[in-house]
């Protein structure tokens, strides 16, 4: 039997050396350990520092409002509302199907938006949250609220949008906004700005003078660091070193809301534009197009199905009728006919007898009046805007004269109104003609049958109703007014345009004023536009501008009369004015496309649009000073 | 079987309770009061939900220590074939009944509790193979046929939970054992050849494409399916962040920036080092080490001191086991060893590690308890 021996010296021995080694490496790695805290902890503890602040705080750009945009009177035109909003955090929602089934309970989600969101969630990641709607009513919004606490990852966010109180009534003035394109992006290369045009949400002026004021209206962005998470969520906001966003500058108009509605209201159902100016300032009081378009639809994105039926319409929603609309001036332009007969020595005493027709090179030129006028003087023809009165002085009068004349009363021109796509129109003579029959030299000269055309607003001659309604109120003022929209960018006031006296002899202007008196005051075209007030004694001008000349062969089918013929070949309706007569302050036009006739049509329209102003005398009231507006200065935070 | 014991002394309980090893008590006690604080402040200062039952853990796994401590070690050695095979079993067991956790099968149900048996292994093996030695002689170990058993011991465990799949704990098996093969006395020659041959059977298969690029990555992933290469570097260089930016002395408690505000994951397990060493600086976590090393230097030391030979290896196998996780910890919170997903012992929130940890050095105890005893060599008697 062996010896129990338990005892091995040499084992022990091994055993004690091998741990000692075993200690030893153990303590080595220790050692190494503690050097490699060394070099994270103390060497480059600079380095690591830097990486934490970067991690944690993240500089947010604070998006400032926008400017708002107001009438004479500090009414708002465009201001800034609450848009209320649903985001989705996909991150803190367990399926986002099953949200957004739960959601689709309290606000409809379509099977199109539904695959959108699911896309940008794809594509920006599970931290970064996205819009399930937005623009919500208050009371589904407050649903969405009541509802939080089954809607997991839902969060409910409020932002500003631009508002149009107005709606369709300041379109065409204010113009609109919308989504940030990357041209816009690409024109602010190397620009502070840049930054905040990428800010979710952000808009820019589309149009009108949102868009030729972006830069004023912008505004200034704010800086704010905040301290995020790894998830990118904010934890707090380091608000003391914020510097806070400057509102855009307020815009100051000359626009008066109200009477904007109403002209707005008188025109409703036509395809037409009115405009009323103050014959001594120039500011636009009126600017007004219908159909017109609610720029509340643009800023909120706008339905591919309204945007087709505002292209395609026949009524042209999308066209600024007052500034972009260009029309034979028709009769109306007889005002700058007559002064030009007076600067080549017409007497106004000098009569015409019209038959209702005169033969002129190799035809007949016709009076709207078929059975003729019977003798008429100046004052008379312009009353009864007798047509064959004037053919008699186109035959000797030189049409450099004329469209001398008609420059000289605003027309064929365009004016600083910060509104784009203002048109020239075309006032003729022999350089114009040669220029715009530049390949046709048969064509060149000018002929004077044409100026028997133009004399009456016909033929080449074409105007705005803009320019139209500059030529009344310099016929009423004899000074150049020019018009204006924008009184006051923040608080600087703009200086109001020079109007110096026109260069005629005012005795000219005399017979034109009593010929537009007479129109509406004495029994003339428009008797029927006459205002009672004799304080406001309105006197104007009719004009009918063909569109379509009614052809033999249509008579044959008997299509005499305009109301025969289809919409798009009616006349246009036209009608200028102003008021008082005796020491005027309003000026106003009107057009009505496809009117059919401007006594008719449009002297109503105007009558009860200078009924308004006679009522209200805006210029008669104290205008809303710009230096006294208060910016709202608060911070519109993003979210 | 008790003839063939040497029974050293006998002494009652009160005795035994003051032959503890009291300091390793009190070091442990420590670094478990380590985990307590950062877990508390992982929380954002609430003692849920970690911190609390980190410390009564604590408290029961500590009982578990001292209630093995005060068995003599001879016992142990008893029941270290009995509780190797009766987890080798288990985990055998595991891919049919187990529960699947993140993709892998490592949990089975016992009796209502969650066990999983590659932690028992951890153990099972120490004393498998601390008993195996205990009946070798001294020019056995080296010798080729001896190799066998320990060789097979320390292969099937470590592939049964190799193909889990678990990496990290297969390659922390594997390491235990051959440490223990290794203090138990092989031959550096024999240590040599097995190293180059490992060595040259990696760089081949790598050199010679055996496994192409993707083929590599799907392994990885198939062993590790949490594995998530872009995830880890990320993950990585904010756990370096937090600590770089902890400087000298910290940001101070509850102060951690990067680990408040969430850059980290798994914080309260694998990464809470990154979360002390933030807040307490280099200080700090040099004095965590320093208590680590501590542990497992007394730990060497009861081993030297133990009179027998299986208390002696199974004491060097529990420290190796503690100091691996240790290292391989800290070291894949600072980059130097692949993230694995091992947690740093008693710091990181985690029953069965915590309970296996002070299981293991619950043999420990009964090592320096038992010291004076002696276990006869049974291969003697055969």
């Amino acid at each position: 039997m062996p010896v129990i021996n338990t005892h091995d010296p040499e084992r022990q021995e091994i055993v004690s050396r091998r741990t000692f080694l075993f200690g030893g490496g153990v303590s080595l790695l220790f050692v190494g350990v503690a050097g490699r805290l060394y070099q994270l902890q103390i060497a480059d503890y600079d380095k690591y520092q830097d990486l934490a602040q970067d991690n944690q705080f993240n500089r947010r750009v604070l998006t400032p409002l926008r400017g708002e945009i107001i009438d004479r009177f500090g009414n708002a035109l465009a201001s800034n509302r609450k848009n209320f909003r649903i985001l989705l955090i996909p991150e803190q929602s367990r399926d986002i199907n099953a949200t957004l089934d739960k959601i689709s309970k309290y606000i409809p989600v379509s099977d199109e938006k539904r695959a959108r969101i699911i896309r940008e969630i794809r594509r920006r990641g599970a931290f970064t949250p996205v819009e399930i709607k937005n623009n919500l009513s208050w009371p589904d919004f407050s649903r969405v609220n009541f509802e939080l606490p089954h809607l997991a990852g839902v969060l409910p966010d409020v932002g500003e949008t631009r508002d149009y109180p107005l709606g369709e009534a300041s379109a065409f003035v204010i113009g609109y906004v919308g989504a940030v394109t990357d041209k816009d992006l690409a024109a602010q290369e190397g620009n502070d700005d840049r930054t905040l045009l990428r800010q979710p949400g952000f808009k820019v002026g589309r149009d009108g003078l949102e868009r030729t004021y972006e830069k004023e209206l912008r505004g200034q962005a704010g800086k704010m660091n905040v301290k995020i998470n790894a998830h990118g969520r904010v934890i707090e906001e380091l608000t003391d070193e914020a510097t806070p966003p400057v509102q855009g500058k307020t815009l100051t108009l000359t626009i008066d809301a109200e009477l904007q509605q109403v002209a707005m209201k008188e025109l409703e159902g036509e395809s037409a534009a009115a405009i009323v100016m103050d014959t001594v300032t120039g500011d636009i009081l009126v600017m007004a197009s219908t159909p017109a378009f609610n720029p509340n639809d643009f800023n909120v994105g706008i339905d591919a199905g309204l945007w087709k039926s505002l292209t395609e319409s026949p009524y042209k929603p999308l066209l600024n009728k007052p500034l972009s609309g260009v029309y034979p001036p028709g009769s109306t332009f007889k005002v700058v006919s007559a002064i030009a007969a007076q600067v080549t020595g017409v007497k106004t005493s000098q009569t015409a007898h019209c038959t209702g027709k005169i033969w002129y090179g190799n035809r007949y030129f016709h009076c709207w009046k078929r059975g003729g006028h019977g003798t008429l003087d100046m004052k008379g023809a312009i009353k009864h805007s007798c047509d064959v009165y004037f053919y008699e002085i186109a035959k000797k009068l030189e049409i450099d004269v004329l469209a001398d004349a008609a420059r000289k009363f605003g027309l064929g021109q365009t004016y600083e109104l910060g509104v784009p796509g203002q048109k020239k129109g075309i006032i003729p003579d022999r350089e114009w003609k040669r220029q715009y029959f530049a390949g046709q030299p048969e064509n060149q000269p000018w002929f004077q049958g044409e100026t028997l055309s133009v004399i009456i607003g016909q033929g080449y001659v074409t105007s705005t109703p803009l320019q139209l309604c500059v030529m009344a109120a310099r016929i009423a003022s004899g000074r150049a007014v020019r018009p204006r929209l924008v009184r006051a960018v923040g608080d600087l006031v703009l200086p109001e345009p020079s109007a110096p006296l026109i260069d005629v002899d005012h005795d000219y202007l005399k017979v034109v004023r009593a010929g537009m008196n007479a129109v509406t005051n004495e029994y003339g075209t428009a008797s029927r536009s006459r205002l009672e007030d004799p304080n406001w004694q309105l006197a104007g001008k009719t004009g009918t501008s063909q569109v379509y000349r009614i052809t033999t062969e249509d008579r044959a089918k008997g299509l005499a009369k305009p109301e025969d013929l289809p919409w798009e070949r009616r006349d246009h309706a036209l009608f200028v004015c102003y008021m008082p007569y005796e020491n005027p302050r309003y000026a106003c036009s009107v057009v009505i496309e496809h009117g059919i006739g401007g006594a008719r049509a449009a002297g109503p329209k105007a009558r009860e649009i200078m009924r308004a102003v006679a009522a209200k005398n805006p210029a008669a009231r104290t205008a809303v000073d710009p230096r006294s507006l208060v910016q709202r200065a608060t911070a519109k935070r993003e979210g | 079987m008790s003839s063939l014991i040497l029974p050293g002394p006998r002494r009652g309980v009160r005795e035994r309770l003051a032959q503890l090893h009291w300091p390793l008590i009190i070091l442990l006690t420590m670094i478990a009061g380590v985990g307590v604080i950062t877990l508390y402040s992982v929380a954002e200062g609430n003692w849920r939900p970690w911190s609390l039952r980190h410390g009564l853990r604590y408290l029961v796994a500590l009982s578990v220590l001292i209630a093995i401590g005060m068995v003599a070690i001879r016992h142990w050695m008893a029941l270290s074939y009995p509780i190797y095979f009766a987890a080798l079993l288990a985990l055998a067991a595991t891919p049919f009944i187990g529960e699947i956790n993140m993709g892998a099968r490592r949990w089975i149900e016992l009796g209502g509790m969650q066990f999983q048996p590659s932690e028992a292994m951890k153990i099972g093996l120490v004393m498998a193979l601390a008993r195996y030695y205990h009946g070798l002689r001294a020019e056995q170990v080296s010798h080729i046929l001896y190799l066998i058993p320990p060789a097979l011991m320390i292969g099937a465990p470590v592939g049964l939970v190799f193909i889990q799949p678990d990496l990290g704990t297969a390659l922390l098996l594997a390491a235990t054992g051959i440490i223990i093969v290794f203090v138990a006395g092989l031959s550096w020659r024999i240590g040599m050849i097995g190293v180059a041959g490992a060595v040259a059977a990696g760089y081949s298969a790598y050199r010679f494409e055996f496994l192409k690029g993707y083929q590599i990555e799907r392994i990885l992933t198939f062993l590790n399916p949490d594995r998530d290469p872009l995830g880890q570097g990320y993950h990585l260089l904010q756990s370096k962040i937090a600590l770089g930016s902890g400087g000298l002395d910290g940001k101070g408690f509850m102060n951690g920036t990067q680990s408040q505000l969430k850059f980290l994951p798994e914080m309260q397990t694998d990464f809470i080092f990154t979360i002390f060493g933030e807040e307490f600086g280099f200080v700090g976590a040099v004095g965590l080490l320093i208590l680590y090393l501590a542990v497992i230097l007394t730990g060497l030391s009861i081993a030297m001191s133990a009179k027998s030979h299986f208390a002696r290896l199974a004491v060097i196998g529990v420290v190796a086991t503690f100091a691996l996780y240790v290292l391989i910890n800290t070291g894949m919170v600072m980059g130097l060893a692949p993230v694995v997903g091992v947690p740093l012992p008693l710091v990181s929130y985690g029953g069965t590690v915590m309970l296996t940890i002070m299981a293991g050095f619950g043999l420990v105890m009964s090592a320096h308890v038992h010291r004076d005893h002696d276990v006869l060599r049974s291969s003697d008697l055969l």
